[in-house]
């Protein structure tokens, strides 16, 4: 059992959800898979197109009202079990942005996070380390060690 | 059109360019702009940098028993902008070039510094102030011509008190003459 | 008696076939090592690290772990049938796939056109796949996929019209699989013949698009479509199409040896799959993988013009060729 979730963390695939974000974190996102000195390939990483192939979902931005329901829905989209990180400030504070009058955030307000990559934007070393961290958050979920939120997962909306 | 072909030869003996990072440290720039880090000798608690602060990571608060003020970042919701370190007039607050951010949800309101700032009673009256740090005053009054170490243990108003007295002297001795 | 004994022997030699080699476990394997060299080379070319060499076969595991969700509005039965679809014709077909030296296909049943109908239907199975998951972008990448396989079967057909002739001779055309490889063997192969180069080379040009690889990779769009017709799959029913994908790589690849480079080597079986398996490789490299590397993605009408315009005419080339030289 231990051998199969040890295989199994290492094919992390990566989905980006970007809530509402300045587009910074997902110039930084983007860094790590398309510049060689980063390549985030090489950990096993995949950004895929599709909420319904990810393992690991970054999420970037504040949470804006415009797009809290698709965010929600997209989320809730991906398959269990899954690991959400939060990638700037935005997303885990609403960094810059807090108190605006459109930002419905800090995301865990509405979305488990189980892991948080502040900066403004991070950068994209912080960003691996931020998946690493989830990597390894995915291994004890698979092995039973922190429960997994899939009770959590009907989102409450206000 | 086959310019591409020498591309990929040429990329393909150069090797890969990738950072060894999550194996080995990466490279850090000197100047880049990592965790605040506050040096609790130098702060007067001016509060500029939490005026400045873009995000609003910043708080500075009196402690209970008035004793010191409690100053805060909150790294989870600093821009790493710079603001507060280009405004302090003491150089107390500054950038270093930790970048390793990532930490579980559960540290999510851990993930601060905490630096606890006593104030010292004024010699004179007893009321609590925060004295200027020595090296500052020392760069501050350093052509001064009346001796400030007796003057910085006071309050501003026992400061003043003191200023006034010292005038009297001086027209006193002045008027004797 | 004796018929049943030799229908025995017969079916055992055909589910040994299916099952072992070639098709089945030996190109299930085969496959996802090719694609782990693959996305390693294309790595390297752009001056990456690249994966490990594993990694198809850790994604496949991880996929398996995963929840396979349906969508309520999906034809459930079509979008639970479609990887299998897919999956299937690949078995089949790789039960037919020569391995010169070794392997010679099953009796009466080894021939071009089979490939021919049963190539395209991952495709197919893609299709359906799209249409059946009631996605927006499935059906976006349904339409894509059609498209892109009506332009890379034109090429593909007269490819093969192109060596049957040659086979053939005398304006007839054999397309016995057998009989092509003991042609080439007395004749030389084709990869080196004049007259055909044009035809190999326009097979090169097929293989990116029927492996949906850039720049042809418009069906799968994950930047534009969400990778279109696999938008809803999850898990398990994910890794089918990952194995479907691996075993038609060794289909596509494993054609193309047969029908330009067939020539053995000396040695036992053991060498000849080797060999095989190196000339496999090295047509990926050439094929996939540089185009992989250096490409970036074609819009799907300049895809179609692409291949009728040059594949095509590079085949068409050939056919009259063969067809001049009789
Ligand atoms: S954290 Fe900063 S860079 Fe990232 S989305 Fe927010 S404002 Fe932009
Ligand atoms: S760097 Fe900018 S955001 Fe961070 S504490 Fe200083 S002023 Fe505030
Ligand atoms: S850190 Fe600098 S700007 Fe901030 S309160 Fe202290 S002295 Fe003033």
């Amino acid at each position: 059992m231990n051998l199969f979730s040890d295989i199994v963390v290492r094919s992390p695939w990566l989905y980006r959800i970007n809530a509402g974000s300045c587009n910074g974190c997902d110039v930084e996102l983007a860094t790590t898979a398309c510049i060689p000195r980063y390549d985030v390939e090489r950990l096993g990483c995949r950004y895929c197109g599709s909420p319904r192939h990810a393992d690991i979902v970054l999420i970037t931005g504040p949470l804006t009202l415009r797009v809290r329901d698709k965010v929600l829905r997209v989320w809730q989209e991906i398959p269990e079990p899954k690991v959400t990180v939060a990638v700037g400030i935005c997303p885990i504070s609403g960094g810059v942005f807090r108190g605006g009058h459109s930002i419905e955030g800090p995301i865990d307000r509405y979305i488990p996070v189980d892991v948080n990559v502040p900066g403004c934007p991070p950068r994209p070393q912080s960003i691996m380390e931020g998946v690493l961290l989830a990597k390894k958050i995915w291994l004890d979920r698979l092995n039973g060690i922190a429960p997994g939120h899939k009770e959590e997962r009907h989102v409450s909306l206000p | 059109m086959f310019r591409f072909l020498k591309l990929l030869g040429k990329n393909l003996a150069q090797g890969p360019s990738t950072d060894p990072f999550p194996a080995k440290e990466a490279h850090t720039p000197e100047r880049f702009r990592g965790r605040v880090v506050v040096n609790p000798e130098q702060c007067v608690g001016c509060r500029i940098c939490h005026h400045m602060c873009a995000g609003g990571a910043i708080r500075i608060e009196d402690n209970e028993e008035k004793t010191g003020y409690n100053f805060t970042v909150w790294h989870n919701t600093c821009a790493l902008c710079g603001m507060c370190r280009h405004y302090c007039p003491t150089k107390a607050i500054t950038l270093s070039t930790d970048w390793h951010n990532a930490h579980t949800q559960e540290d999510k309101y851990d993930w601060a510094a905490h630096y606890s700032i006593p104030y010292l009673a004024c010699a004179g009256c007893g009321a609590h102030i925060r004295m200027l740090p020595p090296q500052l005053a020392a760069r501050l009054y350093a052509h001064s011509p009346v001796d400030m170490t007796d003057l910085l243990k006071l309050c501003p108003s026992c400061r003043q008190l003191a200023a006034a007295r010292r005038e009297e002297i001086s027209n006193d001795t002045h008027e004797q003459e | 008696m004796s018929d049943i004994f030799s229908l025995i022997s017969q079916s055992a030699t055909g589910l040994f076939h299916l099952v072992v080699f070639p098709g089945g476990l030996f190109a299930l394997l085969f496959g996802l090592v090719l694609k782990g060299i693959d996305r390693k080379v294309e790595a390297r070319l752009q001056r990456r690290v690249g994966p490990p060499l594993l990694q198809p076969f850790y994604d496949l595991v991880k996929l398996a772990s995963k929840e396979t969700i349906i969508p309520e509005t999906a034809n459930k039965t079509l979008f639970m049938y479609a990887p299998l679809l897919g999956f299937t014709g690949m078995a089949v077909c790789l039960a037919l796939l020569p391995v010169p030296g070794v392997y010679y296909g099953m009796e009466n049943m080894g021939d071009m056109l089979v490939f021919f109908y049963l190539l395209p239907l991952p495709a197919i199975a893609l299709m359906v796949a799209g249409s059946s998951s009631s996605s927006p972008f499935g059906a976006l990448g349904f339409s894509r996929e059609m498209t892109l396989m009506f332009a890379y079967e034109v090429p593909l057909l007269l490819v093969i019209l192109a060596v049957a002739m040659q086979v053939g001779g005398e304006g007839s055309a054999e397309f016995s699989l057998r009989k092509i490889i003991e042609y080439q063997r007395e004749h030389g192969s084709f990869g080196f013949t004049l007259s055909m180069l044009p035809a190999f080379v326009a097979y090169l040009l097929y293989l990116p698009g029927t492996m949906g690889v850039p720049p042809f990779d418009v069906a799968e769009a994950e930047t534009e479509i969400l990778e279109g017709p696999l938008l809803e799959y999850s898990g398990g029913l994910l890794a089918f199409f990952q194995l479907t994908s691996a075993m038609k790589l060794v289909i596509a690849l494993g054609f193309g040896v047969v029908m330009f480079f067939p020539g053995t080597v000396a040695g036992g079986p053991l060498v000849n799959i080797v060999w095989f398996a190196a000339k496999c490789l090295l047509l990926m490299l050439v094929a996939l993988t540089l185009c992989k590397a250096a490409t970036a993605r074609m819009r799907i009408e300049q895809a179609l013009s692409f291949y009728l315009k040059y594949p095509a005419t590079l085949a068409l080339v050939s056919v009259v060729l063969a067809w001049v030289s009789l």
